[in-house]
């Protein structure tokens, strides 16, 4: 990558396009699923484990990318985990960029104006950091690059198999802007039955693998490494940096949201919307453990989804998910019913 | 059979969501505590209690609209607009002194409520399902100290059918990000004066009055705090904690000011045990159904010289600008942001409380304090304050290792005489 610094993300609410108009490489970090409790002395055991492993993967010694043992980082204050996991890095790397980026719960004007705010305030930094401006025109410029990425993607995961979209997503969200993801193996299992995977953000290789061993097709990845991120596009207009960092603010608070934001309605109505859009017959909702956005969320859908008649099986994930063998029998019994 | 568990199988077992809104059952509670079997510990416990007995009475029979809100919801705010604020996290904490959490926390997790989540909010949702708590015509939320406030209500506010407002805490305290805050929190006092049908006048005569009972609890608070200093002062910790429900509901009451007044002259009144005591800081909230693990600190020799929560963490407000100086006391507030504000906090009290050590206790599921545990331990053992860090849970009672814990505990408090 020659000069052009790597900088760490973990957050679907990062402003990627703020990050590549810095002359950046955002690579969003995933962390070892199997190494996660080399992070229990910095952080308690119930903590997101997708927090966990991130910070694991950071503190092993190794470089994060090739040729760079730079760490640096941008987080989201979106929850107490990522809040968490920013303070835990800072701590651990005190001379690299790290920047905590607010974002507020509501979608309202006054969440867009804070969140508009925050972008500006991420865009000073990183100038402070690179030493270069980051004009109005780098980042429509930026916004377009990343837009033309989200229907690539869209074209690249056609007919792919849940496990294979998430692992295509997270390799588009892992890789520099300049270079396209291919898809790999992982093609949609015909004859199965239709299914919309919902949650937070999952292994591939854990209980995914085993929806579609079970015999189910998964038509939609729900998840904030998944399908979520590429749901709609962010178009950024304006004239000066404040203008367009607005546009930019909407754009995100208007896509399809993370369950920690305030109107939970809008998001069952997208979720009801996107189960007769894609003719799923019925819903997997699966979590990442300790995730208090998605525990308190359940509840919720589940009493949303008995009443528009939609069947739901929830799973949980330790995202390293040795357990997963064990799911296959409830999935099978559900899909049965379904 | 102890008393407390004879009251609680004949009596508070057997209670309905319908005692709770008969007048004849206030009547009882306000009886009772006024009695001389009610005998408290100080004087200012007595104004406490009969302001939550009344607050609550109040809210249960409907005198006023109810604005459910959490820890760090300015109370001035709501009492300004005429609407009585209804804390459910210290609902749950009385629900867990009484030792009734756990039947609700069971109801929680039969709704789908994961046993992950916190316990406080777990045994409020299973008392709102069961129909315990007061009906709220309003949800008024700050985005900290925690995810679980915003998100619980959330779940609430569908079970209730009343609105539910966010109000979004900057990270950062300059003017514009605070301006926001303020707006906010104007618009949700426009929408109480609604609900409580005051004026714009009234309501901004009530919000100045607020205001200045506010400023007058926090003078007196800061005298508190000043006497707690002195070696061996006879307010313990384990006791003071409770004032977190004085701290959180009664700010711009007569009766919040009067709590800190009393207390402040009581402490000056009945001057300081002597010293030689183990002093030592508590962080996290205590298990409220429990007193073992305080009577081991005791037979050690060792007090709770100060605790997290309970210290004044604001400036006085400006009745000329009110929401933006309560925009400022919550955007201030240590638990807002990055572990580093909380661990500055804890190691400023550290010092000025002189205490020998530190217990952390983390609450199971609370990722806010667990998360930035480790942090505040490397913060206080950097100036010298050892930290004992033990896991357990302040709701539910089932999680409570005693035995365990007060091993740890004297092996920590074994460790600070050595």
């Amino acid at each position: 990558m020659g000069d052009v610094k790597s900088v760490a993300w973990f957050c679907a609410y990062t402003p990627l396009e703020i990050l590549d108009a810095a002359g950046l490489a955002p690579v969003r970090r995933f962390g070892d699923p199997a190494s996660l409790e080399a992070a229990d002395a910095v952080l308690h055991q119930a903590i997101c484990p997708y927090v966990r492993a991130c910070l694991a993967a950071a503190m092993d010694g190794s470089a994060p990318t090739p040729g760079d043992n730079h760490h640096h980082a941008v987080f989201v204050n979106s929850c107490d985990g990522m809040r968490r996991l920013h303070d835990a890095w800072q701590a651990r790397f005190p001379k690299d960029f790290v920047f905590l980026m607010d974002l507020p719960r509501n979608e309202d004007s006054a969440g867009e104006r804070l969140l508009a705010g925050e972008f500006v305030r991420l865009a000073e930094a990183l100038e402070a950091f690179t030493g270069s401006a980051i004009g109005a025109h780098a980042l429509l410029e930026a916004a377009r690059g990343r837009e033309e990425r989200r229907l690539a993607y869209l074209e690249s995961s056609r007919g792919l198999s849940g496990a294979g979209r998430l692992r295509l997503a997270m390799a588009f969200q892992s890789s520099p802007a300049t270079e396209k993801p291919v898809p790999g193996t992982g093609v949609a299992r015909a004859g199965g039955v239709p299914v919309l995977l919902t949650g937070n953000l999952l292994n591939p290789e854990g209980l995914v693998s085993v929806l579609e061993e079970a015999g189910a097709a998964v038509v939609r990845v729900d998840l904030c490494n998944g399908d979520r991120a590429f749901s709609s596009p962010i178009l950024a207009t304006g004239d000066g940096l404040e203008e367009v960092c607005l546009s930019l603010a909407r754009g995100y608070l208007d896509r399809r949201p993370c369950a920690r934001m305030t109107d939970a309605r809008r998001r069952l109505d997208l979720l009801v919307e996107e189960v007769r859009e894609t003719g799923a017959r019925g819903i997997i909702y699966a979590g990442l453990k300790f995730c208090d956005s998605y525990l308190y969320d359940f509840p919720r859908v589940q009493r949303r989804l008995r009443e528009e008649g939609v069947p739901l099986l929830r799973l949980e994930s330790d995202y390293a998910d040795g357990h997963v063998g064990q799911l296959l029998t409830r999935v099978e019994a559900f899909l049965e019913m379904i | 059979m102890g008393l407390v568990e004879d009251v609680r199988d004949r009596y508070i077992e057997k209670l309905s969501p319908g005692t709770f809104r008969s007048r004849v059952f206030w009547k009882t509670v306000e009886t009772l505590a006024r009695s001389p079997l009610n005998r408290p510990q100080w004087k200012a416990d007595r104004v406490s209690l009969s302001y939550f007995i009344r607050a609550t009475r109040d809210a249960y029979l409907r005198r006023a609209p109810v604005v459910w809100s959490n820890l760090l919801v300015p109370s001035e705010l709501i009492l300004g607009s005429g609407c009585i604020p209804f804390y459910p996290e210290m609902a749950a904490a009385v629900v867990a002194s009484a030792g009734l959490a756990p039947r609700f926390i069971d109801r929680a997790g039969e709704e789908g409520f994961s046993s992950d989540a916190c316990s406080y909010h777990r045994c409020v949702l299973g008392c709102a399902l069961d129909g315990f708590l007061p009906e709220p015509d309003l949800l008024l939320t700050v985005n900290y100290p925690c995810d679980s406030a915003p998100l619980s209500f959330s779940f609430a506010s569908d079970l209730y059918g009343a609105p539910h407002r966010v109000l979004d805490v900057p990270l950062h305290e300059d003017r514009e990000s605070l301006g926001v805050l303020a707006e906010q929190m104007e618009e949700a006092a426009a929408f109480m004066l609604s609900l409580s049908g005051l004026t714009a006048e009234e309501g901004g005569d009530k919000l100045r009055e607020a205001l200045g009972f506010s400023n007058l609890a926090l003078r007196h608070m800061r005298r508190v705090e000043e006497l707690r200093k002195r070696d061996d002062c006879t307010l313990d910790g384990k006791d003071a904690m409770g004032g977190i429900s004085v701290l959180a509901g009664s700010m711009g009451s007569r009766e919040g000011a009067e709590y800190y007044r009393l207390l402040a002259d009581e402490l000056e009144e009945r001057g300081c045990a002597g010293g030689g005591a183990i002093r030592l800081m508590w962080m996290h909230l205590k298990p409220w159904y429990a007193q073992g693990i305080f009577d081991a600190l005791e037979r050690h020799g060792a007090r709770l010289v100060c605790e997290e929560y309970t210290h004044a963490t604001w400036e006085e407000l400006n009745a000329a600008e009110p929401y933006a100086s309560l925009a400022q006391k919550v955007a201030g507030h240590f638990l807002v942001g990055p572990a580093e504000r909380r661990a500055r906090h804890l190691a400023r009290l550290a010092q000025d409380y002189r205490v020998d050590g530190a217990i952390h206790y983390n609450h199971w599921g609370c990722r806010q304090s667990c998360g930035g545990a480790m942090l505040v331990k490397e913060a206080l053992q950097g100036i010298g304050v050892p930290v004992l860090t033990i896991d357990g849970d302040c709701v539910d009672e089932r999680e409570y290792q005693e035995g365990q814990l007060s091993t740890r505990l004297e092996a920590f408090l074994e460790s600070l005489k050595a």
